[in-house]
């Protein structure tokens, strides 16, 4: 009997807001426990949330990126529950109407995106709402107490909650992928799963292939690394369809991953799921939103991922070129940009792919475009091999711009095409090894590199690669 | 300066010269302008008076040094010339929900016994600004849970007309503070008529504002969407001015919007106003006989003075204090979940795991009515319950807004009874909360429907001297309107 996966996301985003969601604490990962809190993050007694607006255009920023329906008015809900690392003993959420609903991510699993024109998959949503995080609690071994950090209390969250339209650990990882690029392209998160400004709760269900109805999901919580994810999703597919096929059924369940064991188990069953007693929230009025708003950010919104990369693909690139350099919107807006002042896009993809990318890590671009075209023309007519283009010239004008014709000449790498000097150096090479001659000529045709090597070194570096062994051929024919 | 302050109380207390309280903030600053009285001996003799009527349990803490120190700084300026604030020498009381930096703040609850504020309320930090002295803070019922101050974790307060009766409540020594002449006005909190029952129970001026017209920072929450601060007085031009002080937007307040703020303390009211009166309160026997008499009176001077005084009917009357108790007792419970022995506040010594801590110290932190107000609302808004209670709630409370607006869209006021029953003995009605409940019947209405009232003063019962009184409830943001008519109107 074969098996249908079926897995629902809901992925929460941890925003890159100045200030936290309803108050002016910093908004800021890795400070000293307990430092970036105020009287509004602690609860205290009298104290009010009051709404940053950045979430709220955050949050809209992504919605339109995602082509959901902006709803004009949205409103938060209590979320009540009690926990150690939840100040005010409810969380500030969207329940009833969130602030966008509908959309979709276009994904590209890791065996599509190399295959030039695959098609992608468009991952339904069902909304996105706003909410603020909870702090931190620290269970740490040996310690007969928690330590709790409230820096994170109250930090701006968006969750996106897509459709049961997720089949394989493959496309999770893609959809997560998918999300990490897009928040950093629209600069509303940093995406890092590992301190947690991404992370994600899987639903799965397993079902018959052809059963209509969808299999009873269990929820795998606070997955913050994708091997993890991968792990749990496969492990809780195996687990479901082995109850199935003994006949027993799955039980609705909240279950947690041991990444030790890399197994899955059961947190709470549904009958003991909290009562989250939902209700709006008094001391915030609605969210309006004008037209007007909305519109400005959507006319700013700017080109998005999956436009860059099929615009990359458009110019020739290859789809793991493309994939590269479009991951970023400052990388793919720089590249577009040296593109057009391009005499051959794809080869100044490579160059950006193996040379400048890795240069970006660490320092600024002092080279401009007409610099790069220059560049490569000399490539193309000859004049510098391709070898020495990317490594020793791209490498020192990288570290200093300057006039790339005379920095080639200074390097000495404008290549040698004069056929006397050449054949000079080639009959000396000859002269100098007649024992490898001999052997060329009675077969061993492999010491033509040899023979390229010597000639190489005797020129400086400057011997034309093609010229130079046409020339060493005919020579060692012609002494025969 | 002993000799002084003895000499005033001998006087005040015989009344053979002018009474050394004065009734209002204009004859208090002109008294000091004119050197009759220092702000030191303003306050000293307030101090004086708090320590002569500790039996009425009035405050929970009182600043003397601090209203002393901050009396001497201003009667300096004075002497100096230099600029005073418009509440320069006016010493208030603030009810212990409100929030001062630095100072004591505890809701009436053994939870928050120990409790320092780290910060300062919105509205009392704009009365600061101005030169106001706060002189203690006074006892209210528990998280403001209760209507005769009975439920303080400090014992009950009591009424100066009679000791033997409540004050009424919550902010029950908010109005027996002003009453007993222990200050002048009193900063009070209102969620279902907390300002005006006390006030109207110790024969005060009371008044809430418009739901939102005053910041709520700083304000600890009983019920988020009824909660307004107000202000307990002799003087209904006192009011004006206090609330002129603390009203307009609060960048820590989302529910204080950005709406001017009319200049209440100068607004004038002329010409014959349309005045509404609900025609069955005056015929239904539950209202005791003097309440009806003092309504009815009020409703034939008015109409005396050429004023249009029309019965108008409401129709749900049956459904407001179950509304209101299931929205206002839904978001205690939410409200207060933050009290859970963590961060501050009463944490049981016994407790072992977190489970423990939270139940724990709640049980023993909260008293018995906080206690049955969680657990109420607690079960409105649980699954399967939703709906058919809290949502309904919400819905009745909107039916309940529209009509009163109607009412008000012909006429510029409702005038009404404060409460169905007089000052009760202390301990009467202690066991019985639904009783209870059911007497905040006309007070809660304004709170449903976020409207601005005021209690107004009409004298003492013949029989038994309690004082007695009415309310005028004007439509939303009418504050204007609402005071200057009652100031005009003052007897």
């Amino acid at each position: 009997m074969s098996y249908e996966t079926t897995i629902g996301l809901e992925t929460h985003v941890q925003l890159a807001t100045v200030s936290k969601a309803f108050c002016g604490d910093r908004n800021e990962f890795g400070a000293e426990p307990n430092r970036h809190i105020s009287e509004v993050s602690l609860g205290y007694p009298g104290t009010l949330p009051f709404l940053n607006e950045r979430q709220v255009e955050f949050a809209v920023r992504l919605g339109l990126a995602l082509g959901s329906k902006i709803n004009r008015r949205s409103t938060f809900d209590r979320k009540n529950y009690f926990y150690a690392d939840l100040p005010k003993g409810y969380q500030i959420t969207q329940d009833d109407r969130p602030i966008c609903v509908g959309g979709a991510l276009p994904i590209r699993t890791a065996s599509q995106q190399y295959a030039a024109g695959a098609p992608t998959v468009r991952v339904q949503l069902h909304h996105i709402h706003m909410e603020e995080d909870a702090g931190k609690s620290i269970h740490a071994a040996g310690e007969a107490f928690s330590r709790v950090d409230l820096n994170r209390a109250g930090t701006p969250l968006l969750e996106v909650v897509t459709e049961p339209d997720l089949h394989s650990a493959e496309e999770v990882d893609a959809f997560m992928s998918g999300m990490r690029q897009l928040v950093r392209w629209l600069e509303i998160s940093d995406g890092n799963m590992e301190e947690g400004s991404l992370r994600c709760d899987v639903n799965v269900s397993v079902r018959k292939q052809g059963q209509a109805e969808l299999g009873t999901r269990c929820e795998i919580k606070n997955m913050n690394s994708m091997r993890f994810a991968r792990r749990a999703i496969a492990y809780e597919v195996d687990r479901q369809i082995a109850l199935l096929e003994k006949g027993e059924s799955v039980m609705q369940q909240t279950r947690q991953f041991d990444p030790q064991s890399g197994t899955t188990s059961a947190l709470r069953e549904k009958e003991n799921a909290h009562d989250y007693r939902y209700f709006p929230d008094p001391d915030l009025p609605p969210v309006v939103l004008t037209d007007a708003y909305v519109q400005t950010l959507r006319d700013t919104l700017g080109i998005l991922p999956w436009e860059a990369y099929t615009e990359l693909l458009a110019l020739g690139l290859d789809p793991d070129d493309a994939a590269l350099i479009g991951e970023e919107k400052h990388h793919y807006l720089s590249f577009v940009r040296y593109a057009r002042a391009s005499p051959a896009v794809p080869e100044l993809a490579k160059l950006w792919v193996n040379r400048v990318l890795p240069f970006l890590q660490q320092r600024e671009l002092g080279l401009e475009p007409e610099q790069f075209a220059t560049l490569q023309t000399l490539i193309a007519d000859g004049e510098v091999s391709a070898a020495n283009a990317a490594s020793r010239l791209l490498t020192d004008l990288l570290e200093n711009p300057g006039d790339v014709r005379q920095r080639a000449v200074d390097l000495g790498l404008i290549q040698n095409t004069d056929t006397d000097f050449l054949k000079h150096i080639a009959r000396e090479v000859i002269g100098a090894n007649p024992d490898k001659a001999n052997a060329y000529r009675k077969g061993k045709k492999g010491l033509i590199g040899f023979f390229m090597g010597e000639v190489m070194k005797k020129s400086g570096g400057s011997a034309e690669p093609k010229e130079t062994q046409a020339l060493l051929r005919g020579l060692l024919e012609e002494t025969t | 300066m002993e000799y002084y302050c003895t000499t005033v109380l001998f006087y005040y207390r015989t009344n053979y010269l002018t009474p050394m309280f004065y009734p209002s903030i204009a004859t208090t600053q002109s008294a000091l302008d004119a050197g009759e009285v220092t702000t030191v001996q303003l306050v000293e003799r307030y101090l004086a008076s708090i320590g002569d009527q500790r039996y009425l349990n009035i405050y929970v803490e009182v600043f003397a040094d601090e209203a002393l120190d901050r009396a001497r700084e201003q009667d300096g300026r004075r002497r100096a010339g230099a600029k005073l604030g418009r509440l320069a020498g006016i010493v208030l009381s603030i009810k212990d929900v409100i929030c001062y930096a630095g100072h004591g703040v505890s809701a009436g609850s053994a939870m928050l016994e120990d409790f320092v504020s780290p910060y300062t309320a919105t509205a009392l930090q704009r009365l600061l600004d101005e030169d106001a002295i706060v002189i203690g803070r006074t006892n209210c019922d528990e998280f403001a849970m209760g209507s005769g101050n009975e439920n303080s974790h400090y014992g009950p307060t009591r009424n100066a007309a009679d000791p033997a009766r409540v004050p009424g409540g919550s902010s029950g020594g908010a109005a027996v503070s002003v009453q007993a002449n222990t200050c002048l006005m009193a900063v009070g909190s209102s969620t279902g008529g907390s300002v005006r029952q006390p006030a109207s129970f110790c024969g005060l001026y009371g008044f809430k504002p418009t739901y939102g017209r005053i910041s709520r920072y700083g304000l600890i929450a009983y019920g988020s969407s009824f909660d307004q601060i107000g202000l307990l007085a002799r003087d209904p031009t006192d009011i004006a001015l206090g609330l002129e002080l603390m009203a307009g937007a609060d960048n820590f307040d989302a529910t204080a919007p950005n709406r001017p703020v009319p200049l209440y303390s100068k607004a004038t009211s002329e010409g014959p106003k349309r005045i509404a009166y609900f025609a069955d309160i005056l015929k239904n026997e539950k209202v005791d006989g003097v309440i009806r008499q003092t309504t009815e009176s009020a409703l034939k001077e008015l109409r005396d003075a050429g004023h249009t005084v029309e019965p108008v009917t409401f129709d749900y009357f049956d459904y407001v204090v179950p509304t209101y108790y299931v929205l206002t007792t839904a978001e205690a419970s939410s409200n207060l979940s933050r009290y859970d022995g963590m961060r501050y506040g009463y944490r049981s010594a016994e407790a072992e795991t977190l489970e423990e801590t939270y139940k724990q110290s709640r049980s023993e932190g909260f008293g018995t009515e906080v206690q049955r107000r969680i657990l109420l609302g607690t079960f409105v808004l649980s699954s399967g319950y939703y709906d058919a209670f809290y949502g309904k709630a919400q819905r009745a409370r909107r039916v309940i807004q529209e009509q009163l607006r109607g009412i008000l869209a012909d006429y510029d006021f409702i005038l009404m009874p404060v409460s169905p029953s007089q000052p009760w003995p202390v301990g009467e009605q202690i066991d019985d909360p639904v009783a209870n409940y059911l007497a905040d019947i006309y007070t809660v209405l304004a709170n449903l429907a976020g409207l601005p009232a005021i209690a107004i003063p009409a004298g003492n019962d013949p029989e038994d001297h309690l004082p007695v009184g009415y309310q005028l409830m004007a439509d939303l943001w009418q504050e204007e309107e609402l005071l200057s008519f009652v100031c005009r109107t003052k007897k």
